[in-house]
């Protein structure tokens, strides 16, 4: 099959994404990611007295969603 | 290293957050999909949706799957289907058709591939969309027939049956550009 399909496989190469366009996609996720656990807050943590139901801290929350947002992708990185 | 269906389910039960990590894996191949079908700056767009859309729909994953690709390829799909409905409604140019959008397909892929193959493009072109759909993601995704059927919801032996027959169908004309 591989080898009849070579053609066909040329046929659809496309560059990866650029730079920046991966890290920007994940910023949209983020927010949703952050609002679901932000939301799921139980109520005597919303008062300062305890963490979110998912374990992080609204401020560690922002501060992930910063690494996010600022990272870049190396040649390294599988992902990029 | 943990399977896709394990990062979903615990990301659905509690740790949202572990989603990210299956965006990382396959965000190279869902911005590839999307950019065979409606160009580059089209995936660029759209990339984003479909990561909120899948991280909406992610309870509906069955865990027992370790490659969530298909399934992003599904939701992928989905989301390109409703850029072209969106498009052909605001009259806008290049968008032939939000079903079977092939002639848009073709034009932007890479110029240099479809001169070199025109034969085979034109080949592509005339297949039933539900043949095209399955070769090409077998083609261009490598996926394997069954994935394939995941991806589009049918049977994998209606996904068998239909690469079958493109493949036919495709035959004489790869064996003279490969010749």
């Amino acid at each position: 099959m591989k080898e009849d399909m070579a053609e066909l496989e040329r046929l659809g190469q496309v560059d990866p994404p650029g730079p920046g366009v991966p890290d920007a996609a994940r910023e949209v996720l983020w927010s949703a990611v952050a609002t679901e656990m932000l939301a799921t807050t139980p109520p005597d943590a919303a008062h300062g007295s305890g963490e979110p139901a998912a374990g992080l801290t609204a401020d560690e929350i922002a501060r992930r969603i910063a690494e996010e947002t600022t990272r870049r992708p190396s040649p390294e990185d599988p992902a990029a | 290293m943990e399977t896709d269906g394990i990062l979903i389910e615990r990301s659905a039960r509690g740790r949202p957050d572990a989603f990210v990590e299956v965006v990382r894996r396959h965000e190279v191949a869902v911005h590839g999909f999307l950019a065979r079908r409606a160009g580059r700056q089209a995936a660029d767009d759209l990339l984003g949706e479909v990561w909120v859309r899948a991280f909406g729909g992610r309870a509906g994953f069955d865990p027992a799957y370790s490659d969530a690709r298909p399934w992003l390829y599904g939701i992928a799909r989905n989301v390109l289907r409703a850029h072209w409905r969106a498009a052909r409604a605001a009259n806008r140019p290049g968008v032939a058709d939000a079903e079977d959008p092939w002639d848009d397909v073709i034009d932007r892929l890479d110029s240099a591939a479809a001169v070199q193959a025109p034969e085979l493009s034109r080949a592509v072109r005339a297949l039933p969309p539900e043949e095209r759909e399955v070769l090409l993601l077998v083609a261009w995704e490598q996926m394997t027939p069954a994935q394939a059927a995941l991806v589009l919801g049918i049977p994998p032996g209606i996904a068998r049956s239909r690469l079958y027959r493109a493949r036919a169908a495709l035959r004489p004309v790869l064996a003279g550009e490969g010749s």
